[in-house]
């Protein structure tokens, strides 16, 4: 078990120390600054709903639901690119470049260095997300300073709430947690299509088109019936715990669907890069 | 003892094309055997074989008695490897290369490590990244990978490939260093001739996915013995080596057969009245030997 993580810590040394990921990092962040100038220039979208339901704008217009806002928008905006990028380049890419061939030129088995990878790719997600969601609460303190309630909106699952600071901060760090295993689907999807012999772009665009199609087939109505065959639903299972009362069986079913998928993705993926012959 | 058995490979690419068609050899205990043939004909597909990274249709590798295709962790062990270009993240200095490759070997012993990059004379560039190496000094880091930790067998593909005089003849030195001193078995997949002849006992020549010859590098030939005779009566000369027992090629290149001494041949010559303007040692080029091979297929 010490060997794995000494073999995890390696991948996760190669992924941290390339100038790439942080250029990723840096991207995040100063789309959060964009969107943060936008706000206090334009004001909160949800500014009206809070007023909707009769509370104090003042108070509920806090760090946690700027911070809450710009990390939707920010995930949805660049989360989903960046983590195809990084799920996408972690096999194609080490096959496309020969490191493939060093790695396993040592007593290692393709699954357990396959199993590395994934776990690198998909720690990634949740510490990116755990990142924006940190970063973006900086950026509302720095706005809004300390204090204050939190009104949570998740439109796409009808959730709205309204919470005081402490119970609020955490909902908002735990709900980062559970969005954080969410993406986690995107990654294994990039994954799964790094696995074959593709360029690491294909991987990439592939993993990215399919979320961007499932997302659009789920909103647009017309999958209505369909809604649980769609990977984005059980995704979105991260804003139930911003509701009040917390669906807990709710949440683990979208959770266990997320998990099924990722093991299935990364089943298959192995069985494809298994039966690979690696030659140049 | 054989350390490394290639038995009955077969291998057929998706494509069609046939890789290999039932190439078999050993690799005896600290030999170096040299896999030759031209571009295409199956010599990285046997190294990949012989790592796991290529599947054969047919036949298997053993290597110290266990089976590649069936025990890979266990045969790799004993194996350290070149195989095709060597790759290093470039953001990473050499050390910690080292170390993530290593770890995949779970294995990681930090003196044993600074003698290996000692070794290869790397000490003063092994904390910077690798993207500031020259060529040579990622061979050489390339072959520190394999020496960790401690291989009874080296698989070296194509290892002086882009190399310069200098860094071939420093990579060579080092190669026979390592089975001289650390008694290491190496199995050396090249095409340059001139490398395999100065570096290995054995080759096994590769033709089309076919193995058309396994024997000596001929420099290291020291059964046979050979002249060549130059004379004005070609046919003579072979009627009177015929009838002592001895051959001769075309070109003159008597093969003296080993009941016989060489001075009993020039004996029966000069008995039968041969016009023999020159008798000398003969010792054929592994350039002869293959360029002959390849010339008959």
């Amino acid at each position: 078990m010490i060997l794995f993580f000494q073999q995890w810590y390696s991948e996760l040394l190669k992924l941290f120390a390339r100038r790439r990921t942080y250029i990723g990092f840096g991207a995040f962040v100063a789309l959060q600054v964009i969107i943060f100038l936008l706000i206090k220039k334009f004001g909160l979208p949800t500014q009206r709903l809070i007023a909707g339901a009769g509370e104090n704008v003042d108070y509920y217009l806090s760090a946690l639901t700027v911070a809450s806002f710009v990390v939707g928008v920010s995930v949805f905006l660049l989360g989903a690119l960046f983590l195809s990028l990084v799920a996408g380049d972690i096999v194609a890419k080490e096959g496309e470049d020969g490191h493939m061939r060093m790695l396993l030129a040592r007593p290692i088995s393709r699954f357990r260095l396959l199993l590395l990878k994934y776990l690198t790719c998909t720690g990634y997600a949740v510490f990116l997300i755990q990142f924006l969601a940190w970063s973006a609460f900086l950026l509302g303190l720095v706005l809004r300073g300390w204090g204050g309630g939190y009104f949570a909106v998740v439109p796409e699952i009808s959730v709205i709430a309204f919470y005081d600071w402490t119970p609020g901060l955490q909902r908002y760090l735990l709900s980062s947690l559970f969005l954080g295993v969410s993406m986690t689907a995107i990654s294994s999807i990039a994954f799964f299509l790094s696995c074959f012999r593709i360029k690491p772009a294909a991987a990439t665009i592939g993993a990215l088109t399919y979320v961007l199609v499932d997302f659009i087939m789920r909103t647009s109505g017309f999958m209505d019936s369909y809604q649980h065959l769609l990977i984005t639903k059980h995704m979105s299972t991260w804003g139930r715990i911003l509701a009040e009362t917390i669906d807990w069986p709710l949440v683990w079913r979208g959770y266990a669907v997320v998990l099924a998928v990722n093991i299935s993705l990364f089943t298959i993926g192995y069985a494809v890069f298994e039966s690979r012959d690696l030659k140049s | 003892m054989a350390l490394l058995e290639v038995r009955h490979l077969t291998k057929r690419w998706p494509t069609g094309r046939l890789a290999l068609d039932d190439v078999g050899f050993e690799v005896k205990e600290g030999e170096i055997l040299g896999l030759l043939g031209h571009n295409g004909a199956g010599k990285s597909t046997i190294m990949g074989i012989t790592l796991g990274m290529v599947r054969p249709d047919i036949g298997e590798v053993r290597i110290g008695g266990r089976s590649v295709q069936k025990d890979r962790g266990g045969a790799l062990q004993q194996i350290g490897a070149i195989y095709e270009a060597a790759v290093f993240y470039d953001y990473l200095s050499g050390w910690q290369n080292l170390r993530a490759l290593c770890s995949l070997s779970g294995w990681w012993d930090e003196a044993e490590v600074k003698r290996v990059v000692q070794m290869v004379n790397l000490t003063r560039a092994i904390q910077q990244k690798t993207a500031t190496y020259s060529h040579g000094m990622r061979q050489r880091l390339a072959l520190a990978q394999a020496l960790l930790p401690q291989p009874k067998i080296l698989l070296l593909d194509e290892p002086t490939d882009g190399l310069d005089p200098e860094g071939i003849r420093e990579f060579r030195e080092l190669i026979l260093h390592l089975r001289k001193h650390h008694g290491l078995t190496i199995m050396l997949n090249s095409h340059l001739l001139g490398e395999v002849e100065q570096m290995c006992d054995r080759c096994v020549i590769l033709k089309d996915g076919k193995k058309v010859f396994e024997g000596p590098v001929p420099s290291q030939e020291k059964s046979r013995r050979m002249f060549q005779l130059e004379t004005s009566d070609i046919g003579l000369a072979r009627e009177v080596l015929g009838r002592a027992g001895a051959t001769m090629d075309k070109l003159g290149i008597v093969e003296v057969p080993l009941n016989l001494e060489p001075h009993e041949l020039v004996a029966a010559m000069v008995h039968g009245k041969v016009p023999v303007t020159a008798w000398q040692p003969y010792r054929r080029t592994l350039e002869e030997l293959y360029m002959g091979l390849s010339s008959k297929a």
